[in-house]
């Protein structure tokens, strides 16, 4: 039994350590890379994969989250008197953690479980050993243009997403429950910060980088056979979607510090 | 460190358990090579001198090693022990990024091919080209690419994809983009396997095509007779991690190793057979859907 355990935990720790190296490679390679036109016809493919063929799906979920919260929070407003308010709920809501936290899980289950199937593949095909074979660095050739994309378009799907939200929100609240258009933006534009929109864009950068990164890795290190890439496709999908939520957590608390600190007395400054 | 470049004689006695060279100097050394899976040895103290310019096979049955050994000459592999040299210079302590370099002087040929599925043929073969030099003249790519795959008898098939071809095909666009870069040694897994003879023997004559005329050094890993008979200047046999046998193709069809003469002959072993016919026949044995009905 103990040394079950003791295995378990040796192997988490190689795995940890494998996946440190792999981060730090691959932040390496991405600096390197910036300064070499080269990889930029790389990256701008993988941005039209992995950003613009995103665009529907964030939206449409975006679009979804405003309208489900619209229906979900009318009722106990108006049973208080503050249905004028629905606008600012719903806005801040969206774009302060629901539309960047669902539009990153989206991400991670279209765009993530595709990096890990792709790279998964040529894996198990050798076209990884390949590329190290030509004398070219794997993370330099397909990581770094995927990671780079993601961290870069992410944020932007977030916008898309923020935006469709806002608008089903608006649909809902102003056109289904008759709210008065002009009260609905008012309160909204009152209650709604810019602070808390970057705050959404920002988490953004994070969660693709995150999705990336993790995606790549399980690619990179899958098993043999169709069994292999399955497994690393649902691996790689769990750990992308923890780890959007423990960061939206640690950032929660980060950005809540630094607008306690600084936001609040930037008229001052 | 410098044994490398002496020449030792093939020895013509029986049981070759020491490597030689036939003649001239090494361009890869392995000395004392060891590489082990877990508890698992794959590679037992190898040590082997390839001889430039010249087509050294390894041949051996299934499992035996012989591709963890190829995958060190190029360092695709790590070993647990022992060293590796190439042109003089030991290069198994070399890190990864120092290694980029080294291997543009090898071609790799993969046992399926390995070719980029997202590219076409012409992508794929001119990838090393845009991976090393910053190409000016995207028009010579078109009269490379022309010329490359009328090396391996592919012309016409530039803007098709891997998924497009066959097998053996494959294998020829793989050899193309392994010859792209104009390097020093061809290393060859598997070429022939799963081709059908004809295509095989295409295969064989690219190698000893590319030999001819660019003069490279050739490592084939194979397990088909016919071929390492006819592309051979020398054999080596792996047998159980170490090998067993040495020499030109004469040497090993008359090498008295029983292991030797079984895997070149094909034929199977008395204790294998044993085995077969203590499991009682195929209809003693067989099980019928209804066996696992109530």
């Amino acid at each position: 039994m103990i040394e079950i355990v003791g295995s378990k935990a040796v192997a988490v720790v190689n795995d940890a350590g494998r996946f440190g190296r792999f981060v730090w490679q691959t932040i390496v390679a991405s600096v390197l890379s910036c300064a070499k036109t080269k990889t930029y016809p790389l990256i701008w493919a993988q941005m039209n994969i992995i950003g613009v063929r995103s665009v529907p799906i964030v939206m449409i979920t975006g679009a979804f989250v405003g309208m489900i919260l619209a229906v979900q929070a009318y009722d106990q407003l108006v049973s208080m008197g503050l249905e004028e308010r629905l606008g600012v709920l719903i806005n801040i809501s969206v774009v302060k953690e629901l539309g960047p936290v669902l539009a990153a899980v989206m991400l991670a289950g279209r765009v993530g479980g595709a990096l890990t199937a792709e790279l998964g593949t040529m894996n198990v095909t050798e076209q990884i050993d390949a590329v190290r074979s030509i004398g070219t660095n794997p993370i330099r050739y397909l990581v770094v243009p995927r990671v780079l994309a993601c961290l870069l378009l992410t944020p932007a799907l977030i916008i898309y997403g923020d935006l469709l939200g806002i608008l089903g929100g608006y649909f809902v609240g102003v056109v289904q429950f008759k709210i008065n258009s002009w009260a609905y933006w008012n309160f909204s534009a009152g209650g709604v910060e810019l602070w808390d929109v970057l705050v959404g864009v920002i988490k953004g950068f994070f969660f693709g980088a995150s999705i990336a990164v993790i995606s790549c890795y399980k690619g990179f290190t899958c098993k043999e056979g169709a069994h292999g890439v399955g497994q690393a496709c649902t691996e790689a999908f769990v750990a992308s979607f923890i780890s959007i939520l423990a960061l939206d957590y640690a950032l929660a608390v980060i950005f809540k510090a630094i607008y306690n600190t600084f936001w609040s007395v930037r008229s001052l400054v | 460190m410098m044994t490398r470049r002496k020449k030792r004689k093939v020895k013509k006695d029986d049981e070759t358990t020491e490597p030689s060279v036939i003649e001239g100097d090494g361009i890869i050394v392995i000395k004392d090579l060891t590489k082990k899976f877990g508890g698992n040895v794959v590679l037992d103290n190898i040590s082997l001198t390839i001889e430039k310019g010249k087509t050294t096979v390894i041949i051996g049955p299934s499992g035996c090693g012989k591709t963890v050994l190829i995958k060190h000459i190029i360092l695709l592999l790590r070993p647990s022990s022992g060293e590796i040299y190439f042109k003089g210079r030991r290069i198994d302590n070399l890190n990864e990024n120092e290694l980029y370099k080294v291997r543009t002087n090898y071609g790799f040929l993969f046992q399926g091919g390995a070719l980029f599925d997202s590219l076409s043929v012409a992508d794929n073969i001119t990838f090393p080209i845009r991976q090393h030099y910053k190409v000016k003249y995207w028009s010579k790519f078109d009269e490379f690419v022309k010329t490359k795959l009328s090396m391996v008898g592919l012309e016409g098939f530039q803007k098709f994809y891997p998924s497009n071809l066959s097998g053996g095909q494959r294998k020829r666009v793989a050899l193309a983009r392994a010859i792209a870069l104009n390097p020093e040694v061809i290393l060859y897994d598997e070429p022939t396997t799963g081709l059908d003879p004809i295509r095989s023997d295409v295969i064989n004559e690219l190698i000893l095509k590319l030999q001819r005329e660019l003069g490279v050094t050739s490592v084939v890993v194979t397990h088909d007779m016919t071929s390492a008979y006819k592309i051979a200047d020398r054999i080596i046999m792996l047998h159980n991690g170490k090998i067993i046998a040495d020499g030109n193709a004469k040497h090993i069809r008359e090498h008295p190793h029983p292991v030797v003469q079984q895997f070149i002959h094909g034929q199977v072993n008395e204790d294998d057979l044993a085995v077969l016919r203590a499991s009682g026949t195929i209809f003693q044995t067989q099980f019928l859907p209804r066996d696992f009905e109530e």
